[in-house]
């Protein structure tokens, strides 16, 4: 495993060469060893093609690549860091939670329309993903950021699970969302829960939850 | 912690905790005697507890010992008496230090308190103080505080101070503005920087504490240093 959490806040991940990660840019703490940091151009992985994606998706964190050997410690901005090793699966997460992750991992743009149609373009704005969100498919160690501690709830066939979209952080695996809206007349006048909005996710996997409704 | 899952735990004289920790953002200490604690820092207090600022009285004597640059003095309260008082800082996480005939370097603003076993001393550094003797200090940090050995490169804002390694010094990496590419990339800004070209570098033998975050607390001052030949930072009109 490359990432260890070292604190709730803190995430210390070991580079050898050959295995640079990617992290987002001044979120290095400290290192040891002979360690390199390099801006990078393309904002990760997949060449020209996929960076010209990115910037048209706005999904283009400044990223950079940390290569070398010897270890390095992440944190940003006093938010709580959270370790997910993927094992195959994909990773969906907004560019900006995500803090590093090993080079191995394949990085991609997803179209929110494209689950869900009109719904899923809905359901980015409310998420606060927008229209594109970031993939990572692959296998390998990804450290995402959150405000609050992070938790797991797995989803399988059958036991759908409801999120506030504002607590959403990330979901791995098989899954289908759906943002389900309960509007009703107490809505319309004001008089509303606070909880009208709600992420719907089906299927097999994961969903992580910050223990906070506030966006990075 | 105290806090146990079996419901609220009620908290009193003889509950605190003695000079340890209540919850991650406040400790209490078990006061017989004097402790010295940066001004706006205690939360409560149990017993008798008499909080003198620093200046002319009858705590002189124990202050000259154990304050020596007088300017920034008076940001620092002395407490006297016996009972528990609990300090916090605006719900930072709150550790306690022991040191023991040694040394440890400490951003200004992140020092809270120290016994007087300890003597305060400016650093070298300008923003830092350096605590040297036998006691007990705790301090303030944003995320609960690592520590790493030499050799280690860290980022400005992650250091929180350093105890035993005498070699704090700037470390400076453009290797990727080096070369053709480099050179291309330095005249038109493409790629961006990565944020992380300057960091503190600590080689020899101690501890380096980080803190977990970025976020730095405000400085407090250190007071200023006489100008002289030979000392950096150096400014008119010190008090000495």
């Amino acid at each position: 495993m490359a990432f260890t959490q070292l604190t709730s806040k803190m995430v210390r991940a070991d580079v050898a060469p050959g295995r640079p990660l990617f992290s987002q840019r001044g979120a290095m703490l400290a290192y040891t060893g002979q360690v390199t940091f390099t801006p990078s151009i393309t904002g990760g992985q997949g060449g020209i093609g996929s960076m010209i994606g990115r910037r048209v998706a706005n999904e283009a964190t400044p990223l950079m690549t940390v290569e070398g050997s010897g270890s390095v410690m992440f944190g940003h901005g006093g938010h709580h860091a959270h370790v997910i090793e993927l094992t195959g699966e994909t990773l969906h997460v907004e560019s900006d939670r995500l803090l590093a992750f090993e080079g191995g991992l394949r990085q991609g743009t997803m179209f929110m329309g494209s689950q869900g149609g009109v719904m899923g373009v809905i359901r980015g704005q409310v998420t606060g993903q927008g229209l594109f969100t970031t993939t990572l498919s692959g296998s390998g160690a990804v450290a995402v950021l959150a405000h609050g501690g992070v938790f797991e709830l797995p989803i399988r066939p059958g036991a759908a699970v409801h999120v506030d979209p504002q607590a959403y952080v990330a979901h791995r695996g098989e899954v289908r969302n759906r943002l389900s809206a309960a509007v009703g007349w107490r809505e319309l006048v004001g008089r509303g829960s606070g909880e009208t909005f709600q992420l719907e996710l089906t299927g097999e996997g994961a969903v992580y939850v910050q223990a906070s409704e506030e966006k990075l | 912690m105290s806090a146990a899952m079996g419901g609220p735990v009620v908290l009193d004289p003889y509950t605190l905790p003695s000079d340890d920790n209540v919850n991650p953002y406040a400790f209490s200490v078990d006061l017989n005697g004097e402790w010295f604690l940066q001004r706006g820092k205690m939360v409560a207090y149990y017993g008798r507890i008499d909080f003198h600022g620093l200046g002319h009285g009858p705590l002189d004597r124990l202050i000259s010992v154990n304050f020596h640059s007088p300017l920034h003095a008076a940001d620092w309260v002395v407490a006297q008496g016996q009972g528990k008082m609990l300090l916090a800082d605006r719900a930072f996480d709150i550790n306690s230090y022991d040191l023991a005939d040694g040394n440890l370097t400490i951003r200004s603003g992140n020092l809270l308190a120290f016994q007087p076993g300890l003597s305060l001393k400016q650093s070298i550094i300008p923003g830092f103080l350096t605590l040297i003797g036998t006691g007990k200090f705790v301090a303030a940090s944003n995320g609960a505080v690592v520590f790493v050995e030499p050799p280690v490169r860290v980022d400005p804002q992650a250091l929180v101070g350093w105890a035993d390694c005498p070699s704090p010094c700037h470390h400076y990496d453009h290797a990727y503005l080096r070369g053709v590419l480099g050179g291309v990339r330095m005249l038109t800004g493409l790629g961006g920087v990565s944020g992380e070209e300057h960091q503190f570098e600590f080689v020899g033998a101690g501890q380096v504490l980080l803190q977990s975050s970025e976020r730095l607390m405000d400085d407090i001052d250190t007071g200023v240093v006489p100008r002289q030949p030979g000392v950096p930072a150096g400014q008119p009109h010190s008090g000495l």
